[in-house]
């Protein structure tokens, strides 16, 4: 593979770009959490700091840097220390795959009597496209169970130790469930690699040769859609499948002893995780990038109008992942182990089955 | 080239560390962890190789599912003070001469040049389409065979467990 200056400096913005946008998920996401919380019980919430209470996450971020970071004598130091670590480096990581915008051609510039960009460059809005973006994404979301197992059991503590268990047991029984509810996009893309399977969604299905709709995945697999969403909430371990944290019976499950930034890193990780999650929904099923009803110019404006619109769509997904938080109450340990393995499961191989006959009928 | 080399020699430094790791610590946990990371190295291996399918696969089974499973087991035994079993003067003489003897076979062999140290030439695929579609033409019966032995494997853990405690009932079973 052939690479110059120019392609190492766009990496950089690429990263730059993606790397900002997610560090900053975490703070507006706290405060969307807070407000929508206060929203949706009929009270205020944080409205003090700043306008709208917007800087009330800063105030937060800096009470974490300034508190005393204990570590319990009986504690595994080591394992103790990293275990945040384990949690976030997958959730920042994963979001590397993922298409957020339609790629574009870069014209020629003349800046300083130097030519930039020379005969123009294509801008892939993507920082690493591999060509198994999708087993990329379940490798890491797979190893971000660690975070949690390690930090459980390094406190020595058993609340935290129960909190892991949990996490370890539901992490096995719902990857399969959310695996299995992608592969229908898989066998629909014909491709691993996302930014085919965001082209694929670029087109229309035409129904009763007269209403056109977008051909989003999401259509044709809407089981597909439903399940893979609703375990991707078990993946995040945001409630109503919160069962490793479960506040009302293990205090605070696997981080209760922690404290200042290595809490605040667990934190970070399950924001970020929420975040590409989300992102994952919208390029498997809602279009990625796609616009409903318009066909992008392949230039910066249609760049910008793409990266909005995915920015949109993985905001509203964010958005239900709050509503549904403080709409529905935590499920009990054998519901959930149920709903995984008996209810999921075989949805999942049923969507598999209406793809693969839908594929063979060439409706899709 | 030299990127590869350097990239090569860190990521299997850091597979035998960790590999040593995990049979020489005495925590459990600790030792199932290292094998992650060793599990993890190795999956970098095969992306050298351009076999990236090959790697995520590595991650997604064995350190991401299988590993999951043996720390969860090995956090429900709690197996935080393992006592040393008592052994036989012979199984300890067995076992230090057939280490012994290993060690000596691979390091001759490896000082011999023996072992293949270039790749050959020829390019080889191993995305996920070519893997597919020789798993579904080529070896489809011995894929077929595969999964039946799983089933069977499944199906006998299921019976073993049921059998071995009839009285107590599993969680979250229904049992009303």
């Amino acid at each position: 593979m052939n690479f110059d200056a120019t392609d190492i400096v766009l990496s950089f913005v690429k990263i730059g770009i993606v790397l900002a946008t997610m560090l900053n998920v975490t703070p507006i996401m706290v405060w969307v959490e807070r407000r929508g919380s206060a929203l949706i019980q009929d009270r205020v919430g944080p409205n003090r700091v700043g306008p709208f209470g917007l800087l009330q996450s800063f105030a937060d971020a800096l009470k974490f840097i300034l508190k005393e970071d204990v570590i319990p004598a009986q504690a595994h130091k080591w394992l103790y220390t990293l275990a945040p670590m384990f949690g976030l480096i997958p959730a920042v990581t994963t979001i590397a795959v993922v298409p957020w915008g339609k790629p574009f051609v870069i014209p020629e510039m003349h800046v300083f009597g130097r030519t930039l960009f020379e005969g123009g460059r294509l801008f892939e809005p993507i920082i690493a496209d591999v060509n198994i973006g999708i087993l990329v994404i379940f490798a890491l979301a797979s190893m971000g169970v660690y975070g949690l197992v390690t930090a459980g059991w390094a406190s020595s503590n058993k609340y935290s130790m129960f909190g892991a268990v949990r996490a370890s047991a539901q992490m096995i029984s719902y990857e399969l469930a959310l695996t299995l509810s992608a592969v229908g996009v898989l066998m629909a893309s014909g491709s691993l690699r996302l930014m085919d399977v965001v082209h694929n969604q670029t087109g229309y299905f035409v129904l009763f040769h007269v209403i056109q709709i977008p051909a989003w995945n999401v259509f044709p697999m809407f089981i597909g859609f439903v399940v893979f969403s609703t375990a991707g909430f078990a993946e995040t371990n945001r409630l109503p499948f919160d069962l490793p944290e479960a506040e009302a019976e293990l205090v605070a499950g696997y981080h209760t002893e922690y404290s200042s930034m290595k809490f605040a890193m667990f934190f970070m990780a399950e924001y970020m995780a929420m975040a590409t999650m989300s992102a994952l929904i919208v390029t498997l099923f809602l279009g990625g990038w796609d616009i409903p009803w318009w066909n992008e110019p392949a230039n910066w404006i249609g760049f910008l109008l793409s990266a909005l619109a995915f920015g949109a769509k993985v905001s509203f997904i964010l958005f239900v992942f709050v509503w549904v938080r403080w709409t529905l109450p935590r499920f009990k340990y054998d519901q959930l182990m149920r709903l995984g393995w008996k209810v999921f499961l075989p949805l999942a191989l049923l969507n598999v089955v209406l793809v693969a006959l839908f594929i063979a009928f060439r409706w899709i | 080239m030299i990127l590869e080399y350097t990239v090569f020699f860190v990521f299997a430094a850091i597979a035998v560390i960790f590999g040593i790791v995990v049979i020489a610590h005495r925590n459990p946990v600790v030792s199932a962890l290292s094998l992650v990371a060793s599990l993890f190295s190795l999956a970098v291996m095969y992306i050298l190789l351009e076999a990236p399918f090959i790697a995520a696969l590595q991650v997604i089974v064995y350190a991401g599912a299988i590993m999951v499973l043996f720390l969860f087991v090995i956090m429900l035994l709690n197996l935080q003070k393992t006592i040393e079993p008592r052994t036989h003067p012979i199984q300890q003489f067995l076992g230090w001469t057939g280490s012994a003897a290993f060690a000596i076979t691979i390091t001759y062999y490896l000082a011999k040049g023996a072992v293949i140290l270039i790749l050959p030439s020829t390019p080889f695929e191993a995305s996920a389409r070519t893997i597919g579609i020789s798993l579904f033409q080529a070896y489809l019966f011995p894929f077929e065979m595969v999964s039946i032995l799983l089933l069977a494997a499944i199906v006998g853990a299921l019976v073993l467990s049921q059998k071995l405690r009839p009285q107590v009932p599993l969680e979250g079973a229904e049992q009303r």
